[in-house]
């Protein structure tokens, strides 16, 4: 059940590749490191399953067959030298997305030298198939556990306000779209979870989800042996077609203003794009973006922050696969209109073309420096590659950098051009604070 | 230049070590398989260190003044540190902390240009009347913007409560009126006083050439010798009130428990031994491992919003245990029950729990910037690499069990409760 894949193996340079019992299986032993990583990726579509699907991971940690209940199953954790295991589940553009995951030290760097490899798939592979959560007899109590655990996070949001600020706004400006569904799904789902769905969207994630699963770092000789006696207990895929990404077109802006109880108000400027459909207009975007706000080279720092002393942060962030821009900002609420209209005024600038050659080879040094970074990552790299699989890429960091450099003055002017703004959000504070 | 080379043979990690001429210490970590670099520079001088001596003089500074002075110090003549960086593809920032201010940078190409403009930034400041006034502004929101975090409030509460007269009481950053003192030449005193070799520790780990690394340190120009005489002593003194309670707009109320530590000291083989026996035995009755925390979780009594931490500085320690709760009464009575039960300690426990902690540490091996920042914290310490892999080994578990009959003590105990307005 172990085939060589030769169109994967050139689309992720860098990676063996191989179809181990119906899925890929993307690795790489690299002896710079001293532990190792594996994740199996599941997607499917984003819809009102997500908060079954986000609380998951919460109830898969109350035991399995070998392992009778939570405490048991982090003393098995532990006793691999904190070795973690279990599944992950979040958005991931308008995708659910289930990781399952082990990652750990390696015996070779331990005392007595114990297979760790072996035993922490052996404890990845229990709480997946034998977790005690599917079974019919879960008690009840723990499930609503759970759930009240689940929701008390999601309220939590609110302590951050600049999180907070950016839920409310993105869920304004989304809705009727499946991206403005929260990544714990929402608190009227959480509280209408029906305690036999969790187990299904288990099911589903495994028997219907589009997989894929890349390991890397010191890894063991043989590795598509090693994980294949996992991958062949998996169901086999009967996977479903996942839904394309709307294509948006401008609309008049909408602008909302909010008050909490607080001292600093939050801004965040919703954009929106066309959805990058290559990866020369993507990486024109991205360097754009990183002009306008992405960092301390760029005009929302240097003009905003130093230069007018406007807020303490304002920077640009963005899903662009969704084709959504956000502006975000902390600043006193006399300065919010003067915050998001000089951070209009430079996205302007940029649309205009005036910015200098100069600025353009720090935005692209920039990004490119931490490219060059993430193969010194397990996390990163594996993130970089699970990343370029679930959009349906086939870049490895190098020839990301490739495609970064190759990006012209006249690209980034287009990507500016190619924004609107859709909604202008603030939160602001109100009076009787403490 | 000859290097003394510590390695661990389990690990295989290595460490090169070495003092500028200058009296600059230097702790070079060469991967030479890696991509990335990180260099961190760090001064023993965070926002505790308020109050000290010159020629018999006692000076006092605003609270907030060594924070201030990270933030000038990514000014200087060109006004662009910045973009410096940035053009040479280098992340570069600082933080600042109760006891030390790092300055560092990440670049994979370039270092050499990144380290002289490191090690520059903090040697020459630019400091005028007006770049102090314009950030003022700037600092007063980054401030505000701690005000508005319950978890930080309820955090300096509860060191108000623990700490009467030691700085660690004050917020980092200052207040927006501590800062309103500080002047040009609050910061260049502060700057001329703190800022020198015998105050600091540099470390570079990354695909580095040792001897490339030394010269380039030796070629700092931060003035040399010792910093001045600080009037900081440990505060190992009484709790200043057992209580605080404040009001803000919460998702839920929170709860926080501190233990004053009356073992803090400057020894760092101590120090560095009372905090991993610390964590592990908080780990014993607080992590999801714990059926104590298990039973708590059952009676509903607390939820996964509990933590337990550990601080122990030179002059300060303490202990804290804390989560969110609708019934904050209740679940503070529950807390303060369980720092009180008695745990019995095995050797598959403490084998466990070492395994544990042994893992994590093996991990910050992975990450140049951990390893960077570890090292140059551990130089200033003047402990040895590889101490707490060490300790670590040697734990017992008759040394966990007697750091947890002298942790816990209900009148070093004080609370702080965030309730919902």
């Amino acid at each position: 059940m172990i085939a060589a894949v030769e169109d994967l193996h050139n689309r992720f340079a860098g990676f063996e590749a191989r179809m181990v019992h119906g899925c890929p299986l993307l690795f790489r032993r690299d002896q710079r490191f001293k532990t190792f990583r594996l994740v199996i990726v599941m997607q499917r579509p984003l819809d009102d399953s997500m908060a079954a699907r986000a609380i998951l991971p919460a109830l898969m940690q109350h035991g399995s067959k070998r392992y009778p209940d939570r405490p048991s199953l982090a003393r098995a954790r532990e006793s691999l030298y904190g070795a973690s295991t279990g599944p992950l589940v979040g958005k991931h553009c308008e995708t659910a997305v289930m990781r399952l995951q082990a990652e750990a030290v390696a015996g070779e760097f331990l005392p007595g030298r114990p297979d760790q490899f072996g035993d922490t798939l052996a404890l990845l592979k229990e709480l997946t198939l034998h977790a005690r959560m599917r079974l019919p007899n879960f008690p009840a109590e723990l499930f609503e556990r759970e759930r009240a655990q689940f929701l008390a996070e999601s309220r939590s949001i609110f302590d951050d306000k600049g999180l907070f600020a950016r839920q409310q706004a993105v869920s304004l400006a989304c809705a009727g779209e499946p991206y403005a569904i929260l990544d714990h799904g929402g608190e009227a789902a959480i509280a209408a979870l029906d305690p036999a769905q969790p187990a299904q969207m288990l099911t589903d994630f495994m028997q219907h989800g589009r997989r894929f699963c890349v390991a890397m770092g010191a890894l063991p000789e043989d590795v598509p042996n090693a994980v294949g006696d996992l991958l062949s207990l998996l169901p086999t895929v009967l996977a479903k077609p996942l839904t394309k990404t709307l294509q948006l077109t401008p609309r008049a802006v909408v602008r909302v203003r909010e008050h909490a109880p607080m001292l600093q108000a939050k801004l965040v400027l919703i954009l929106r794009a066309p959805v990058a459909d290559n990866v020369a207009s993507h990486c024109a975007l991205q360097a754009m973006l990183s002009l306008w706000g992405g960092g301390t080279h760029s005009r929302l720092f240097r003009e905003v922050r130093e230069r007018l002393s406007l807020c303490y942060s304002a920077s640009t962030s963005s899903d662009i696969h969704k084709g959504i821009v956000l502006v975000q900002s902390g600043c006193e609420s006399s300065k919010v209109e003067a915050v998001a209209a000089e951070s209009l005024r430079q996205l302007d600038e940029l649309r205009a073309g005036r910015f200098s050659d100069q600025e353009l080879t720090t935005v692209i040094a920039t990004i490119t420096g931490a490219i060059a970074a993430i193969d010194d990552s397990l996390a990163s790299r594996l993130s970089f590659t699970a990343g370029q699989w679930l959009l349906e890429n086939d870049q490895d960091p190098q020839q990301r950098i490739a495609s970064y450099l190759a990006v012209s003055r006249e690209q980034v002017v287009a990507a500016a051009n190619s924004l609107w703004l859709d909604h202008d959000y603030a939160l602001l504070p109100v009076e009787e604070v403490r | 230049m000859t290097f003394q080379i510590v390695r661990d043979p389990v690990l295989g990690e290595e460490v090169w070590l070495a003092t500028t001429p200058n009296g600059l210490p230097l702790r070079i970590l060469p991967r030479p398989k890696f991509r990335e670099t990180a260099a961190v520079i760090t001064f023993q001088y965070g926002s505790t260190d308020l109050d000290f001596e010159i020629g018999g003089k006692r000076i006092t500074d605003p609270s907030g003044t060594a924070h201030y002075l990270e933030h000038k110090l990514f000014e200087d003549e060109e006004l662009a540190v910045f973009q410096r960086f940035a053009a040479r593809g280098a992340s570069v920032n600082a933080q600042t902390g109760f006891s030390r201010t790092s300055y560092f940078f990440q670049a994979t190409s370039q270092v050499r240009d990144n380290l002289i403009d490191l090690l520059r930034l903090v040697s020459k400041p630019h400091i005028t009347q007006e770049n102090v006034d314009k950030e003022r502004g700037i600092i007063a929101q980054e401030v505000r913007m701690y005000e508005d975090s319950a978890d930080y409030c309820t955090t300096f509460d509860l060191l108000g409560c623990l700490f009467p007269s030691h700085p660690v009481r004050f917020t980092v950053g200052g207040t927006v009126d501590s800062i309103a003192a500080i002047t040009p030449e609050t910061l260049l005193q502060s700057w001329s006083l703190f800022y020198r070799t015998g105050n600091a520790a540099l470390a570079v780990a990354g695909p580095v050439e040792p001897q490339e690394i030394y010269d380039l340190a030796c070629a700092c120009a931060l003035p040399s010798g010792a910093p001045p005489a600080r009037l900081l002593s440990h505060d190992r003194g009484p709790i200043g009130a057992a209580r605080r309670e404040r009001k803000m707009v919460v998702a839920r109320p929170k709860v926080l428990i501190g233990v004053k530590d009356h073992t803090s000291g400057s020894d760092w083989q101590a120090r560095t031994e009372r905090a991993v026996r610390t964590n592990v035995v908080l780990d014993s009755m607080f992590a999801t491992s714990s059926p104590l925390r298990e039973a708590m979780h059952q009676r509903g009594e607390v939820d996964d919003s509990i933590a337990a931490g550990f601080m122990g500085d030179r002059t300060f320690a303490v202990t804290t245990l804390g989560c969110e709760s609708e019934n904050p009464a209740a679940a503070e009575l529950s807390l303060r029950r369980a720092l009180a039960q008695h745990v019995e300690y095995t050797d598959e426990h403490i084998e466990r729990l070492r395994r544990r902690h042994l893992g994590g540490f093996v991990r910050g091996c992975e990450s140049v910037r951990s390893l960077a920042f570890a090292h140059s914290a551990e130089q200033l310490d003047g402990a040895p690499p590889f101490h707490t892999l060490a300790i670590l080994r040697d734990l017992t578990l008759a040394s966990v069990a007697a750091r947890s009959a002298e942790m816990l003590s209900e009148d070093r105990l004080a609370v702080s409760v965030t309730e919902r307005a």
